[in-house]
């Protein structure tokens, strides 16, 4: 099972903070599956390290974030 | 407690810089940051700014610009703290410290945390207006 997390606007526009998905995927197909990919600007971090390679295998066990730009301080 | 932690309640600026002067006495320069939460902001007036936080991730990014900070500046060290929470104005949000043998590198790296801190680390915020909440896209 693969855990995606939604933060700030993002989790507004999907309407929940977290979902799953059953299988293994390439990070772009996660993020089509969860209606996310006409999102921009949209910052991406697995296992809790930023990643652009929309390309890269996600797999049982992984967590995706989802976030908008950063705005703390 | 920990010289760079995420927290929901409030901090003091002496005991931030307390804690870091006792770590050495060779710091001929304290350099401090405090953000606070504005009333008004882009026009408008703000009563309060919800902060959330992508737990886990945040702090480790906290962590990374602290041990960057310390390799890249001549300094002794640095304490970080952030509020996560509701925070209202005119209350306290953040606060950098950072000690070093001569002012110039303890400036420098406290304007560099910062600023790197509002593009690093995952949180954000929403403010609360008379006109309903918006979340914070901007770190200027």
């Amino acid at each position: 099972m693969i855990k995606i997390l939604f933060f700030g606007m993002i989790a507004d526009k999907v309407g929940k903070q977290s979902t799953t998905l059953q299988g293994d995927m390439m990070l772009g197909d996660v993020i089509k599956a969860v209606g996310c990919a006409d999102i921009k600007p949209l910052l991406i971090a697995v296992n809790q390290e930023q990643v652009t390679d929309m390309s890269i295998i996600i797999k049982a066990g992984d967590e995706v974030a989802l976030m908008p730009p950063f705005s703390g301080g | 407690m920990d010289a760079v932690r995420i927290q929901e309640q409030d901090f003091c600026l002496q005991q931030e810089v307390d804690a870091l002067r006792a770590t050495s006495q060779r710091m001929g320069g304290i350099v401090t940051f405090l953000g606070c939460a504005r009333d008004f902001s882009e026009g408008r007036d703000v009563f309060s700014i919800q902060f959330e936080q992508y737990a886990g991730m945040a702090e480790k990014a906290m962590l990374a610009l602290h041990d960057k900070a310390m390799e890249k500046f001549d300094i002794l060290g640095i304490r970080m703290v952030h509020r996560v929470t509701t925070v209202h104005a005119g209350e306290q949000i953040v606060l950098i410290v950072v000690g070093a043998e001569h002012r110039k590198a303890a400036f420098e790296a406290c304007e560099w945390l910062i600023d790197e801190l509002k593009k690093q680390v995952p949180i954000w915020k929403k403010e609360v207006t008379p006109d309903g909440d918006s979340w914070v896209s901007q770190h200027p």
